[in-house]
């Protein structure tokens, strides 16, 4: 049903506009006044409705999907394996993994017999979904609390695995690490293992544990503590 | 000469004077506006964004000047100077404090105390108006065109409630010299309110600032420049230190209306039951009545903001029904009952 258009019938005082006048002024006077007050604060967070950037920050969510990080475990070695599943789920397609056994003597370096020799995220093409966080099967990427990720060429875009690791203790150093995330329950869990196969088969360990995909998930983190 | 130096000073001061202020006013409408809007506004530029109006006129100097191809040159360039000068040149005659005595002799805070300073303002109020229009013909843009129309229908309906209110000041006072009207002021009136215009013309006061408001194209009645209806109005064409100009000439309008106020209704340099120059030396008198003056003058500066933030735009044809249906019949009413009183009083 419509609603019924009812003609606003004016008081004397409304018409003659200068006392409601008064009253206008005196909300933007409060509003004024108030403003001024809360100016006068030492702290950059003063006004409550505008945050002054640079100083002042809005907090950001626990499950906030910032730059990539490549995590390293408890005694500092780097989970990655380089298996390429992240590089296989990408949905932009922008993560490059090349993989390579680990060499005699650096053993302590890595968690794994594998590891990812080269490492690159396209931050020109990655649109911060969190795929390859949720499909890596040990756990070794995060995506971190840093969002400012403005360059000032195309090629500062490329993260290579320096600066993911220089994320991982720079989030570290600041406390802002989260925990990982819960497995997501997969739901069509037959379509699944044919999908991942060739991407886990880089690293051997992987493809037996990929069949039954996820469990691994939450599993090896576990056995890396 | 000494007198003639003395003139110089007086000029140059009163203009640098007015000068900063415009320039302060700039500051203040933005922190102003951002602080009843509910943000911070600019807060950057030096301490509390003080240094904000130093940037943009590095910004507007620096900035390249357009004239748009299809423009009148020569009314283009004249527009801006058009508007500015009247404004400037107003200022003239308005008394910005009592005197200052120096070395024995007297000098009148005041640059021309001209016995018709009242017509001489009327007059230049109404040519700020050709700038506008002049602007707004000269752009060849059709929004600059109708803010330049825009501009003449509005002054046609505030000039004469302006006028009515005015002529009932000058039945008041029985003079046409600011000075004059300013010294009049002084002691009490009906022995308990201060002898100021504003309590012997209630209703003058009223229609005088509303219609101050209409001359100085501002929010409510800013429909020349109606930046949500017609781009920016007069001056969309207009960039650089041109447009600088324009807007640089707003602030010194303001100024100038404010003094006007200030002069007419609210006792010019006088405090409220306190003589100051019974107590003050004649050096800290002048420099007291200025500042008295200015204390005045910045509190309906900061009217004009506050009022700007709070009201919207009145639509065109509402300004015509204000003027015409409202203020003028007011006007003629508040002189009858003017002339009525002096009539029974004298």
């Amino acid at each position: 049903m419509a609603k019924p258009v009812v003609e606003k019938r004016y008081k004397l005082s409304e018409q003659v506009y200068l006392w409601e006048l008064i009253k206008g002024m005196g909300l933007t006077w409060k509003h004024f006044i108030f403003n001024v007050k809360a100016s006068f604060r030492p702290e950059p967070h003063t006004i409550p409705t505008c945050w002054q950037y640079p100083e002042d920050r809005r907090p950001i969510a626990p499950n906030f999907r910032g730059a990539h990080m490549l995590m390293l475990d408890e005694e500092g070695r780097e989970k990655c394996v380089g298996c390429g599943m992240c590089a296989k789920i990408c949905p932009a397609n922008c993560i490059t993994v090349e993989n390579a056994k680990v060499p005699e003597g650096e053993e302590a370096k890595y968690a794994g017999k594998t590891y990812s020799k080269t490492f690159t995220i396209d931050w020109l093409r990655c649109i911060f979904c969190g795929f390859c966080e949720e499909v890596c099967p040990k756990g070794a990427m995060m995506l971190g609390p840093e969002y400012e990720l403005a360059r000032y060429t195309p090629e500062e875009c490329l993260a290579d695995k320096s600066m993911l690791l220089a994320n991982f203790h720079k989030a570290k150093q600041e406390g802002k690490l989260r925990p990982p995330r819960e497995p997501v329950p997969v739901v069509g869990a037959a379509a699944k293992p044919g999908e991942e196969k060739p991407a886990a088969s880089a690293d051997e360990k992987a493809v037996t544990s990929a069949a039954k995909p996820k469990v691994p998930v939450k599993a090896k983190p576990k056995a890396a503590e | 000469m000494n007198d003639l130096i003395i003139a110089l000073i007086k000029v140059v001061f009163i203009w640098v004077w007015v000068l900063l202020i415009a320039v302060v006013m700039t500051w203040v409408e933005r922190r102003g506006a951002a602080m009843i809007q509910d943000r911070p506004g600019p807060n950057r530029a030096g301490p509390f964004g003080l240094l904000q109006p130093l940037a943009d006129g590095i910004k507007l100097f620096t900035k390249e000047d357009i004239i748009p191809a299809k423009a009148k040159k020569l009314l283009f360039i004249l527009g801006p100077i058009l508007f500015s000068l009247p404004a400037f040149s107003a200022y003239a005659v308005v008394p910005f404090g009592d005197k200052i005595i120096l070395g024995g002799k007297e000098i009148i805070l005041q640059v021309a105390d001209v016995n018709i300073g009242f017509l001489y303002i009327v007059a230049l109020g109404s040519m700020a108006v050709y700038g506008i229009v002049v602007g707004g013909w000269a752009s060849n843009n059709k929004y600059s065109i109708l803010g330049g129309l825009r501009a003449t229908a509005q002054l046609i309906s505030y000039e004469v409630p302006w006028g009515l209110a005015l002529l009932a000041i000058v039945l008041v006072y029985g003079t046409f010299s600011l000075r004059e009207i300013a010294l009049a002021q002084q002691g009490t009136f009906l022995g308990i309110l201060p002898n100021w215009g504003v309590f012997k013309q209630p209703l003058g006061f009223i229609l005088f600032i509303v219609a101050a408001y209409a001359e100085a194209n501002r929010v409510p009645f800013d429909l020349p420049e109606a930046e949500s209806e017609i781009v920016s109005g007069y001056h969309t064409e207009y960039g650089s230190m041109r447009l600088g100009v324009y807007l640089f000439g707003e602030y010194v309008n303001l100024c100038t209306l404010s003094a006007l106020i200030v002069t007419f209704f609210f006792g010019a340099w006088h405090l409220p039951y306190i003589n100051m120059a019974s107590f003050l030396g004649p050096i800290s008198y002048g420099i007291a009545s200025f500042l008295v003056f200015f204390l005045k003058v910045s509190f309906f500066l900061w009217l004009f903001v506050w009022v700007r933030w709070t009201v919207p735009r009145f639509r065109y044809d509402q300004v015509m029904g204000l003027g015409w249906k409202a203020l003028i019949p007011l006007g003629l009413l508040n002189l009858f009952l003017t002339a009525l009183a002096i009539q029974l009083t004298a």
